[in-house]
């Protein structure tokens, strides 16, 4: 067990700056983004208006129903926590692309193989990584840039004379929306498996460049097979590829909504009811799709055939 | 178990072509043996296959488990060094050495720490940041902290300077070997290792074509240096090689009737690469 533990570590150590920095730079980017707007609009104010503006704002903001802050709160948590998901996507993607590609291309995979470490344990190890270890790390990006803002936030606030206690804190659902983003990450997780397996396949059989075989291989065949039902009128098993790659990747990008079903007609959806809570609700849901189970059989195909290409591919 | 590894009639294809030929090998404890050939002449593609990194035909065990089918098994008592920049660029000395505690039930981190110490490295550089013979020294480090029963070095000192070659192998010698261990080398600089080879195994074309104890081998193999007065009947008793130096001729000779030959001049130990040379030749001819 200590091996495996050492595994996750040394996936940490090598990729901290892209699964620990992203989330924060993020934050703190938002953050200098809502300080630049409030002392543009402040100083602006301030010559146009000599400062009437933010008068009328702060007692306007103070006249607002807390529900309604509350609403506004639950947007923006959900709102950011839908774009850390969608970087969280991209990272894993690209993460999972080099990482049975890079040590082969370096040749530092042979002294990993020197070591009394097991193929499988190795590709495991990156799998975990993917699916749980990236996910808790920006869970914890996500939490601090939204302690970040709301701290500015409330600074602002105090210079304008109003209590960001009972405006702000009070009014924010911690554990609906951090949950939310929690349980939305490994709902990702389940749903981008085939994907992920299919990059470690990838990345592990590719000799020269992982991606052109992640992106093209998979995209040709769609296409051929696009015409080749155009042509024949003949669907033998009643799948679009090109859908099924779209369908997973929406889900795999967007876990907020993958309790939402792609026809018009089973759209169970209020955008007014989206606090954590509900969208926790719907992706739940989304998880009696059977697409999901082909998908998460289709991941151990292809997982395994990494681990056994990965017992003799040591070079590029 | 009285044979570390023990190759019976090992062969791997790639396609059409026969990257080895039928090897049969065996090598016992407490040996060091230098594994020579050409380029393209199968040794490479032989340690892959003892250290499990490839698959083979035939009856190959070394510590009597199949290396491809037990890698990580094996890994416990062998180790090896497969090229000096092998190690991962983006890693700190520091986590190098916690990854292979971690992972290595015979390392030694406090013995790691104390070669390190006699060197540059410190525990806060990434190993991009060393030159490559810090990287050999940091790397011979954590594998002579290993306590394996075989240690399997493929071109080690590639691309180094003669200084840290002969520290390199010196530390080998002085710091880790024992009769208990068995080292495997290839390199094309034999020069450097064949004083301390015990056994050396000569592979062409995939094929073994001489395994033999260096003391055999010198017995056998022998140069005599002739003068003009003794060419012709030098040249009668058939050398392998000749060469001249400063107007003598230098006759490489492998023969039985070694009381007669030693009478026409004088006698000395042919080098390895010079008997390798040789046997290329005769083997061709």
């Amino acid at each position: 067990m200590s091996t495996f533990k050492a595994l996750l570590q040394r996936e940490y150590w090598e990729h901290r700056g892209a699964f620990l920095k992203t989330p924060l730079i993020i934050g703190i980017v938002m953050g200098i983004t809502l300080l630049l707007i409030y002392f543009f609009t402040d100083r602006v104010d301030l010559v146009m208006n000599s400062g009437q503006l933010s008068e009328l704002g702060s007692k306007s903001l103070s006249a607002i129903d807390p529900k309604n802050i509350k609403l506004g709160l639950d947007a923006f948590m959900l709102f950011t926590a839908y774009i850390y998901h969608f970087i969280l996507f991209i990272i894993v993607f690209f993460f999972l692309l080099g990482s049975l590609y890079d040590d082969r291309k370096d040749g530092s995979i042979l002294f990993w193989k020197s070591l009394p470490v097991s193929d499988t344990q190795t590709v495991l190890s990156k799998l975990i990584t993917a699916t749980i270890v990236a996910p808790l790390i920006f869970t914890v990006g996500l939490i601090l840039s939204h302690i970040l803002i709301f701290m500015l936030l409330s600074g602002i606030l105090l210079l304008n004379g109003i209590n960001p206690f009972s405006f702000i804190w009070a009014n924010i659902n911690f554990i609906s929306n951090w949950g939310a983003f929690i349980i939305g990450c490994f709902i990702q997780s389940l749903w981008a498996l085939p994907i992920y397996g299919w990059l470690l396949f990838s990345s592990s059989f590719s000799k020269r460049r992982p991606f052109l075989l992640a992106i093209f291989a998979p995209l040709t065949v769609a296409f051929a097979w696009y015409w080749y039902v155009a042509f024949t009128n003949f669907d033998v098993i009643q799948a679009g590829l090109f859908k099924t790659i779209l369908f997973l990747f929406s889900k795999a990008a967007s876990p907020f909504t993958s309790g939402i079903s792609f026809s018009a007609d089973e759209i169970d959806f209020d955008p007014r009811d989206q606090s954590g809570l509900e969208v926790i609700y719907s992706m739940i849901n989304g998880l009696s799709n059977t697409s999901l189970y082909y998908g998460l059989i289709f991941a151990v195909i292809a997982v395994a055939v990494a681990i056994y290409v990965r017992r003799f591919r040591n070079t590029t | 178990m009285s044979h570390i590894l023990s190759a019976q009639n090992v062969n791997k294809k790639f396609g059409s072509f026969q990257a080895l030929k039928n090897v049969n090998i065996n090598i016992s404890k407490g040996k060091i043996v230098g594994l020579i050939g050409p380029n393209g002449a199968g040794k490479t593609t032989l340690l892959k296959s003892v250290l499990g990194l490839d698959s083979c035909e035939g009856e190959l065990k070394v510590l009597g488990i199949d290396p491809y089918k037990k890698r990580s098994d094996l890994m416990k008592e062998i180790c090896f060094i497969a090229d000096v920049a092998v190690l991962p660029k983006w890693i700190k000395v520091s986590q190098l050495l916690t990854f292979t505690e971690q992972t290595h039930p015979n390392f030694s981190l406090d013995q790691a720490k104390q070669f390190l110490s006699k060197t540059k490295i410190k525990m806060d550089h990434k190993v991009k940041e060393l030159s490559k013979g810090m990287t050999a020294q940091l790397h011979l480090a954590i594998v002579m902290s290993i306590n394996a029963k075989l240690l399997v070095l493929d071109e080690p000192t590639l691309g180094l300077d003669i200084l840290f070659r002969k520290q390199f192998y010196d530390n080998l010698l002085n710091d880790y070997f024992d009769n208990e261990r068995t080292i495997i080398i290839t390199t094309h600089q034999v020069e450097e290792i064949e004083h301390i080879l015990t056994d050396v195994v000569f592979i062409r074309e995939g094929e073994i074509v001489l395994n033999a104890n260096m003391d055999e081998l010198t017995n056998s193999y022998f140069e005599v240096m002739v003068g003009q007065d003794n060419y012709e009947e030098a040249l009668s008793h058939k050398p392998l090689t000749m060469r001249k130096v400063f107007g003598k001729h230098i006759m490489l000779f492998n023969s039985t009737s070694r009381d007669v030959i030693e009478t026409l001049g004088e006698v000395q130990r042919p080098s390895v690469s010079d008997l390798f040379v040789a046997l290329m030749q005769e083997d061709q001819a």
